[in-house]
């Protein structure tokens, strides 16, 4: 995937989602995707869109 | 206090005036210990507007993850070591001086070169001490001729040196504690990177691996690339076949357990730990010699203010790395932070992972997500685990690359 910072918040939503249901294959990311909810993974999605930005 | 002291500053000059020792400025912090846990922490505490000062007492800081790399060759011993100027150019005022005291009534940090630093909240992130009263026979003297290079630094270039002037057919005796110490799979990964020395320079050479447990993480990824790779290299002896250390003997380069000695060419003897010495001192250690904290907020459970993050403290299922101190660090900043401006912190998640090398370019990892349950950091039902045990090689090639990718990208986050 590259570097996350600055993605779009739905970008990493959406990939969160596919690593957590096993639909993006992954070697570490779905076993820990698997531990955050859909709200916090949109926390964390709005956080490293924010990262990186001027 | 450190609230008033942020209100104060709210409420403008007529108060400034008649409190000027209050109103000056931000609610400082102490951090003691610039490893992967303290420098973390002093960042965030940084970023977030309180006063930070870092007391290590190195000028340079020498990474443990990799350097088992460098005991195997793999890696030179100038990538372990970090300078603290990228911490100072941050802003964060680095005191180079051991801490020797603590009061915690009075929130006081005593130096050993007699100055004492005042504190709001203190941090604690001392790592690890080596227990040289626990193995017979095994005391600072017996880890000049056994080293333990559990702590990067001379010990680790000792080793790498014993084992490159091994003799052909030499054996090496490596010797793993029991729970809980620093770096769970780290002793696997230094026997796999041995055998892998052995096999590839020295092949009649052996490694006899003796284990003070039964299990032990990423078990089956590494037993089943050992049978692979290592299968005349590498002899590992668990708990139930004898595998705890009794004693050792230096001068004759004997380890012994219940039921066996062992003649060692080279020696690496692993022995149980404690928190780091200051932890003791700060009273923040219990009997086991670590140390009781609060998951939500790292404050210690025996004295108010402390914070103990990293190896020294009992995180529950969080095993002892430094991407757990890093992970630990960020969630007790802003737990302080919170604290400090009066605010209830929040339940945190964290995340660790680890990387092994079972051989260059074979890396493994073990992962997991923590929360607080039942006032104990727990893991997070369904999440988490080992690689596959059934992985075709391109999974195997990956995961080496992504294990030296963190290290760049963790120690460049802490120390850059």
């Amino acid at each position: 995937m590259g570097a996350i910072d600055g993605r779009p918040e739905t970008e990493i939503v959406e990939a969160l989602a596919a690593y957590r249901s096993g639909e993006r294959p992954a070697s570490v990311m779905s076993r820990i995707a698997k531990g955050f909810s859909d709200e916090e993974s949109r926390a964390i999605a709005a956080y490293l869109a924010r990262q990186g930005r001027p | 206090m450190s609230t008033t002291r942020r209100a104060l500053l709210a409420t403008g000059a007529a108060l400034a005036l008649a409190r000027p020792a209050l109103a000056q400025a931000a609610a400082k912090v102490v951090v003691i210990g610039g490893g992967f846990g303290g420098a973390t922490a002093a960042r965030a505490l940084h970023r977030g507007g309180l006063d930070v000062t870092l007391v290590e007492v190195n000028p340079t800081y020498v990474s443990c993850p990799f350097s088992n790399e460098v005991i195997a060759g793999l890696q030179p011993m100038a990538a372990q070591c970090f300078g603290y100027e990228g911490i100072a150019r941050a802003g964060i005022r680095v005191v180079h001086a051991a801490a020797t005291g603590i009061d915690g009534p009075a929130r006081r940090v005593m130096l050993a070169d007699g100055g004492t630093l005042a504190y709001d909240r203190l941090v604690l992130s001392p790592g690890i001490d080596l227990r040289f009263d626990a193995v017979p026979g095994y005391d600072a003297a017996a880890a000049e001729r056994m080293p333990h290079a559990w702590k990067a630094g001379e010990q680790t270039l000792l080793l790498a040196r014993q084992l490159a002037a091994m003799p052909e057919g030499g054996t090496v005796v490596l010797s793993v504690p029991g729970n809980p110490y620093r770096c769970p799979p780290g002793p696997y990964e230094r026997a796999s990177l041995i055998a892998h020395v052995l096999k590839t320079t020295k092949p009649r050479a052996k490694l006899i691996l003796l284990d003070a447990k039964d299990s032990f993480s990423k078990q089956r990824l590494f037993q089943s690339a050992w049978k692979t790779l290592y299968p005349t290299q590498l002899e590992y002896v668990p708990l139930a076949e004898g595998g705890q250390v009794s004693a050792v003997d230096p001068d004759a380069m004997i380890v012994r357990t219940d039921f066996s000695e062992y003649k060692a060419d080279v020696a690496c003897i692993i022995p149980p730990q404690r928190a780091g010495r200051i932890a003791a001192i700060a009273g923040v250690a219990d009997r086991s010699g670590w140390c009781p904290i609060d998951p939500v907020t790292f404050e210690s459970r025996l004295v108010p203010g402390i914070h103990v993050i990293g190896d020294a403290a009992i995180a529950g299922a969080m095993p002892k790395s430094a991407f757990s101190a890093n992970a630990q660090a960020k969630v007790c900043a802003d737990a302080v932070i919170d604290l400090l401006a009066g605010r209830a912190p929040e339940s945190p998640k964290l995340i660790n992972t680890c990387y092994s090398l079972v051989a260059p370019g074979y890396g493994i990892s073990i992962a997991g997500v923590y929360h607080p349950a039942g006032g104990v950091l727990a893991d997070v039902e369904g999440a988490g685990g080992i690689s596959p045990v059934d992985a075709p090689m391109s999974l195997r090639e990956q995961e080496a690359l992504y294990a030296a990718d963190w290290y760049r990208t963790i120690t460049r986050q802490v120390f850059g």
